[in-house]
């Protein structure tokens, strides 16, 4: 493909990233309004208080983190397979989205910890395991920031993110045969929720989801932006 | 295969020749010994043999580091890599001939490691000598592949000694937990405990794949 017609493809494709994106962004708009409103008016927690609602935002966070380094990794291995900069562009949106919840994530975590197990920080498994995660995404952003931006920097950080999304069994496998044994919570199962704190949940992971879906497409776009004005259209 | 031992004598060669990273690797590692005496005053001589384990592969680690960040600056001096991105073969064979040469550097500067830690500290370690140098061939297969992998990248980066221990760091927590742990069997009652055996062997075996495979696209001309 000549320089100008992969400008225009990307401007293409950032097109139609737009018309997902926009629509998207007014639904969660709208939505996050109904979310507030059900976060606010759910019961408060008998036991751990107003602290408890902190459930509406962390367990999302988390799905968003594992997500984002899955994208990378399919989006790192789809690259190395096609040699298509396209698919280097997901990588780099999922990333850096999933750095981002995995960032809050490791906020809100030790703040709700702190109130009701009485410590910021414990070496429970998922804890730890999150973290390694947490230092795997800031080792691939730094990979891509020192490289010099070009296919090879491409196929190192397609390379490392699929050494880290590896990482992940990996390392759970590895801490729940020999860590500590774990304070959170075992997976949730149905009704494990108290009264009035079902739906307020549900609004959470598809606000919080919806808002990965959207961070990601405008990343996306951004990149393939920036590949189309790098490659002399503007 | 022929690809393998050839960049596997030549690398032990160059080596054998220069001396200059096992030099550095062994001097470093027995600062970082020097070191623990001082970072553990009070405990001289129980508290750092309880935990040998840990400290020892504190040491083999850091040690490993140094020698793997460097494993390829030769390569990049004349440009060679590109001559090895050339070699009429997998690239697989040249990760394996690097990593295998990096596996027998890391473990003589590992031997001699051992050895000074032991005299120092006071530890019976030559009873024991067999299945430590087992548990902790199993760790370092483990860290001389994905580390062997990591140098290529890092060597060709804008602050790759930075990088390097930052990239190869996180990938190591599962090969440190097997190993420590099993290097405590080993220390506490002479005997490989399985788990721990296991567990490396799981984990050398997805790194050496993972690491041959992904080297195809490291190496280029």
């Amino acid at each position: 493909m000549s320089i100008e017609s992969e400008a225009l493809a990307s401007r293409a494709f950032a097109g139609r990233l737009e018309a997902v994106a926009r629509p998207l962004g007014w639904a969660l708009l709208l939505l996050t309004g109904v979310y507030a409103w059900a976060v606010a008016s759910a019961p408060v927690d008998s036991v751990q208080g107003e602290i408890q609602k902190i459930l509406y935002v962390h367990p999302p966070l988390a799905y968003g983190a594992y997500l984002g380094f899955v994208v990378t990794a399919v989006g790192g291995a789809l690259y190395l397979r096609s040699g298509s900069e396209n698919w280097d562009r997901m990588a780099i949106a999922g990333a850096e989205v999933g750095l981002l919840f995995c960032t809050l994530m490791m906020i809100t975590g030790p703040i709700w910890a702190r109130g009701t197990w009485g410590q910021w920080w414990s070496w429970d498994p998922r804890l730890t395991v999150t973290l390694l995660l947490w230092f795997i995404y800031l080792a691939y952003r730094m990979l891509r920031a020192f490289g010099e931006p070009g296919p090879r920097t491409a196929r190192f950080a397609a390379v490392y993110g699929l050494v880290g999304v590896l990482l992940i069994p990996l390392n759970y496998f590895v801490i729940q045969l020999f860590g500590s044994r774990g304070i959170h919570p075992e997976n949730l199962e149905r009704g494990s929720l108290g009264d009035g704190m079902g739906w307020p949940f549900l609004a959470g992971n598809l606000v919080l989801g919806l808002g990965f879906a959207f961070l990601f497409l405008r990343r996306w776009q951004l990149e393939n932006l920036r590949a189309a004005t790098d490659a002399g259209e503007l | 295969m022929k690809v393998l031992f050839a960049v596997l004598w030549k690398d032990l060669v160059c080596e054998w020749r220069s001396r200059d990273r096992i030099v550095a690797m062994g001097v470093f590692a027995l600062l970082v010994v020097v070191i623990f005496h001082f970072a553990l005053p009070s405990g001289t001589g129980s508290q750092i043999a309880d935990n040998a384990p840990g400290l020892l592969w504190v040491a083999f680690v850091f040690s490993a580091l140094l020698g793997l960040g460097r494993s390829f600056a030769q390569e990049v001096e004349n440009d060679a890599i590109s001559a090895l991105a050339l070699a009429p073969t997998e690239r697989g064979f040249v990760f394996l001939g690097k990593a295998l040469a990096n596996f027998l550097l890391i473990g003589a500067v590992q031997a001699m490691t051992a050895t000074a830690f032991a005299l120092v500290f006071d530890l019976s370690l030559s009873e024991v000598a067999l299945p430590l140098a087992a548990v902790t061939a199993l760790g370092t297969l483990g860290i001389a592949s994905v580390g062997t992998l990591i140098a290529a990248m890092a060597v060709r980066t804008r602050y790759g000694e930075v990088l390097m221990p930052i990239l190869l760091l996180p990938t190591l927590v599962p090969i440190l937990v097997g190993a420590v742990e099993g290097t405590q069997g080993v220390l506490s009652d002479g005997a490989l405990p399985l788990a721990a055996v296991q567990l490396l062997v799981v984990v050398d075996v997805t790194y050496l794949i993972v690491s041959f495979l992904g080297f195809e696209y490291v190496l280029d001309e």
